[in-house]
């Protein structure tokens, strides 16, 4: 007899085919989402066979089995989860996919919660060893799933309430935020402050306080000058202004730190109004930096000077087919203080010509580095 | 009940019996042969790519390593397989009474923690004294910038100076070095991730697109180093091979003269005059040859970018003066030449290698071949319905369906190119 573990693995066989099938025949036959589909339905085939193999590893006998599945079990909510997650999906179909990824992950959690909350009610006509059944199955599932959910709601909530104070209020509301953690932490570590019921009371407050908060700063929005920047697009290349002044909106929130130091292939200084370079792996100062053509290259610019300044690349000019008008092709870091340091990333699919040699230069100060594209 | 066999089925047991011994003592052989030859193979004196004949200072870091590591393992290895064939054989069910068990015995299991941790030890100063050596790059004397794209590597030299380079290098398929020269290889890739491995100079180092990794390389004497890609990177990636040409320092200033030569175009009415323009119509759009200029009198700028995935094709400027092209796997010499070139002579070998590729050592039925259709002599997803995902541009060159006439011309020109 096929047994009813192995059913559904077999039915999964059979779709998992007839979905290759289509895939292949619809889309692409030697695309990868057709040997997912073959590997899906193998998986199907060895899992349905193994269970077939172990009788679902039931260890009653049919009569037994009848007895258990005549006793009706506890009512589950998980098929109103599983309604839910439908609805969703329909919705974030007809709105965004947010909504729509949502709707599929609440699908897929409340129908795995179903499929084992029934399969664990139809183990025995003992209902705690059926709880037992059901949370020995999925508690491996739940716990994790359940805590990375909880993470992100965290998380997402501790980001809003960055977002929505001063950069110097979000560091002390961290820092205050941290201790207390630590602190209480400590406290119920050590358990002869913190019991039980005490505990329970201050992790409530506490996710009370954070859910108000971060909502709270969710509908605030964000601080008055991230807003703007977004509202006035101030990183947008068209806004660059790459002479010596400052740009109203480029130079707006210049980051000034770099974490990729080892994937650069030189750095520029500029230091007392001298600009100058260092190469990965060469000893001395280098005048010429050689940029392999068509791959994107990184150079770092560090200022070591009292003014701010930024790099600009030069790479010669091109005439406007429509206009006639010929335009200087270039680009350049933001306003960069004292001491501070930015990435300029490049890809270059031409070498320079004769008349019109690619260069760096920093506004400002006196010098220029060669570049090169082979 | 009594059994009764007769004399016939007797017989045919046996020789079932038989049989099966005579194929199992046939298969003991043919698996006893084969390990043999294996591991005669390892008696190869000829094999370009062996990693106990380092040829430079790193690779002899590494062989040095190899010497102290390699006993050490092997000697592990035979006990432990020994011990447990031996285990295996002495244990195995005979439907004797099972072994007595015993569990915790700290001596044992004191000597067996202590061995091991000594060993390693062993190993451990070695290696990491290895690596640092390996990895030391303050002394460096020249940089080249090594670029691995499916599937072959550019070489560009930056101006250097004290090298004799006064303007940058270009070149593919074959890395040139001065013999005695700590050389730092700044590694990338344009596309895939690829390693670079000469065995004879140094171990693999990844070009990862996006990162710049350092190699350090330097050749004791003058020779030809073989090497290969060591990073699956796609079809192609048996056929992405390179070689590291070390020429004595002298032969290493001409190599770069002839390297920094103009371009001298062909004679007007020439064949190769003529090859001139096939290449201004059909190769200029991927290949560069720097001071090439189109009719007009402009210079002829390659567009790779816009034909094929990685953005860059072979530049080939003084492509006759290498050996080799289609990311080495091609030799560009014929074979008596290329015989002459690599079994030289250290004294000899710098003087061969600089005469490049005259019309009579042309390996002119490969090179013709690679003209006529490129996918066919490697492969390099020319099929049309394979070139969706990057966006219609070629991994590879392409057959451009050049005619016989056009091959002639190209050939003629592409000799020129010294």
């Amino acid at each position: 007899m096929i047994t009813p573990g192995s059913k559904y693995f077999f039915g999964l066989t059979g779709l998992s085919l007839i979905a290759a099938i289509l895939y292949m025949v619809l889309v692409n036959p030697s695309d990868l989402g057709a040997v997912a589909l073959f590997g899906l339905a193998s998986c199907g085939a060895v899992i349905g066979a193994m269970a077939l193999f172990t009788r679902d590893g039931d260890v009653y006998t049919d009569e037994e089995a009848v007895a258990a599945n005549a006793v009706a079990g506890p009512p589950s909510f998980w098929p109103i989860v599983f309604a839910l997650g439908g609805a969703i999906v329909l919705t974030g179909l007809a709105t965004v996919s947010a909504v729509f990824i949502l709707g599929v992950a609440v699908l897929i959690g409340g129908g795995i919660e179903w499929a084992i909350h029934n399969w664990a009610d139809g183990a025995s006509s003992d209902h705690e060893f059926n709880k037992f059944a059901r949370a020995r199955a999925i508690s491996a599932l739940e716990y994790p799933g359940l805590a990375a959910v909880g993470l992100g709601i965290i998380a997402f909530l501790f980001s809003r309430v960055f977002l929505a104070l001063s950069k110097d209020a979000g560091t002390i509301f961290f820092m205050v935020a941290a201790a207390a953690i630590f602190v209480v932490g400590i406290l119920i570590a050590s358990k002869g402050f913190m019991k039980g019921a005490v505990t329970v009371v201050v992790a409530v407050l506490a996710a009370i306080a954070l859910v108000g908060v971060g909502t709270f700063a969710a509908l605030s929005g964000e601080r008055h000058e991230l807003a703007v920047a977004a509202e006035e697009d101030h990183y947008d290349a068209s806004h660059r202004e790459c002479g010596e002044e400052k740009s109203k909106h480029y130079d707006h929130h210049a980051n000034n730190t770099v974490s990729l130091r080892s994937a650069v292939t030189a750095t520029i200084f500029v230091k007392d109004g001298k600009v100058y370079a260092e190469a990965i792996g060469m000893t001395k100062k280098v005048d010429t930096i050689t940029i392999p053509r068509s791959n994107a290259t990184s150079v770092m610019f560090r200022n070591l000077d009292e003014e701010d300044h930024r790099l600009v690349v030069n790479l010669g000019s091109v005439k406007v087919a429509e206009t006639g008008v010929v335009e200087k092709v270039g680009t350049c870091t933001q306003l960069t203080g004292k001491n501070q340091e930015q990435v300029m990333t490049l890809t270059i699919p031409k070498p320079a010509t004769e008349g019109e040699p690619f260069s760096f230069t920093v506004p400002g100060a006196t010098g220029e580095i060669k570049l090169v594209v082979p | 009940m009594s059994h009764s066999v007769s004399p016939h089925t007797s017989e045919k047991a046996m020789d079932i019996v038989n049989n099966v011994k005579a194929s199992s003592h046939r298969i003991r052989n043919s698996i006893a042969t084969i390990f043999g030859l294996v591991a005669l193979t390892g008696c190869a004196t000829n094999a370009p790519q062996d990693t106990w004949q380092p040829r430079g200072e790193n690779a002899q870091i590494i062989n040095n390593l190899q010497w102290i590591v390699f006993p050490m393992a092997g000697v592990v290895g035979v006990l432990v397989f020994a011990f447990a064939a031996y285990t295996f054989w002495k244990f195995t069910d005979r439907g004797q009474p099972i072994p007595s068990q015993s569990h915790g015995k700290p001596i044992v299991e004191i000597i067996l923690t202590i061995i091991p941790a000594l060993i390693l030890t062993v190993v451990g100063v070695f290696t990491f004294r290895g690596i640092f050596e390996l990895a030391e790059t303050k002394d460096t004397e020249m940089i080249i910038n090594v670029t691995g794209q499916q599937w072959w590597w550019e070489y560009d030299y930056p101006a250097q100076e004290d090298q004799g380079i006064t303007q940058p290098i270009i070149s593919s398929g074959q890395l040139v070095i001065p013999v005695g020269t700590k050389i730092l290889l700044r590694e990338t890739s344009r596309d895939v991730i690829h390693s670079y491995w000469i065995p004879a100079l140094n171990g693999k180092k990844d070009a990862v697109p996006g990162r710049i990794n350092l190699l350090r390389l330097q050749a004791d004497k003058p020779g030809i180093f073989a090497g290969q890609c060591t990073e699956f990177c796609g079809l192609s990636h048996a056929n992405m091979r390179m070689e590291a040409v070390a020429l004595s320092k002298e032969d290493f200033a001409k190599w770069v003269a002839n390297q920094q030569k103009a371009y001298t175009p062909p004679a007007d009415g020439t064949l190769a005059k003529e090859g001139e323009g096939v290449f201004l119509n059909q190769c200029i759009r991927c290949h560069q040859v720097n001071g090439l200029k189109k009719a007009d009198g402009t210079p002829a700028i390659a567009a790779p970018d816009e034909n094929v995935y990685s953005g860059a094709a072979p530049n080939l400027s003084h492509l006759m003066s290498r050996n080799t092209f289609a990311g080495a796997i091609f030799d560009l010499l014929n074979k008596k030449c290329r015989s002459d070139v690599w079994n030289a002579s250290p004294e000899t070998i710098g003087e061969k290698y600089l005469a490049g590729v005259s019309e009579t050592c042309l390996n002119a039925n490969d090179l013709r071949a690679w003209l006529r259709n490129a996918p066919a002599m490697k492969p390099m997803y020319a099929d049309p319905t394979k070139l969706v995902k990057s966006g219609g541009k070629y991994r590879g060159m392409p057959n451009l369906g050049l005619t016989e006439t056009d091959i002639d011309k190209l050939v003629a020109y592409l000799l020129t190119l010294k």
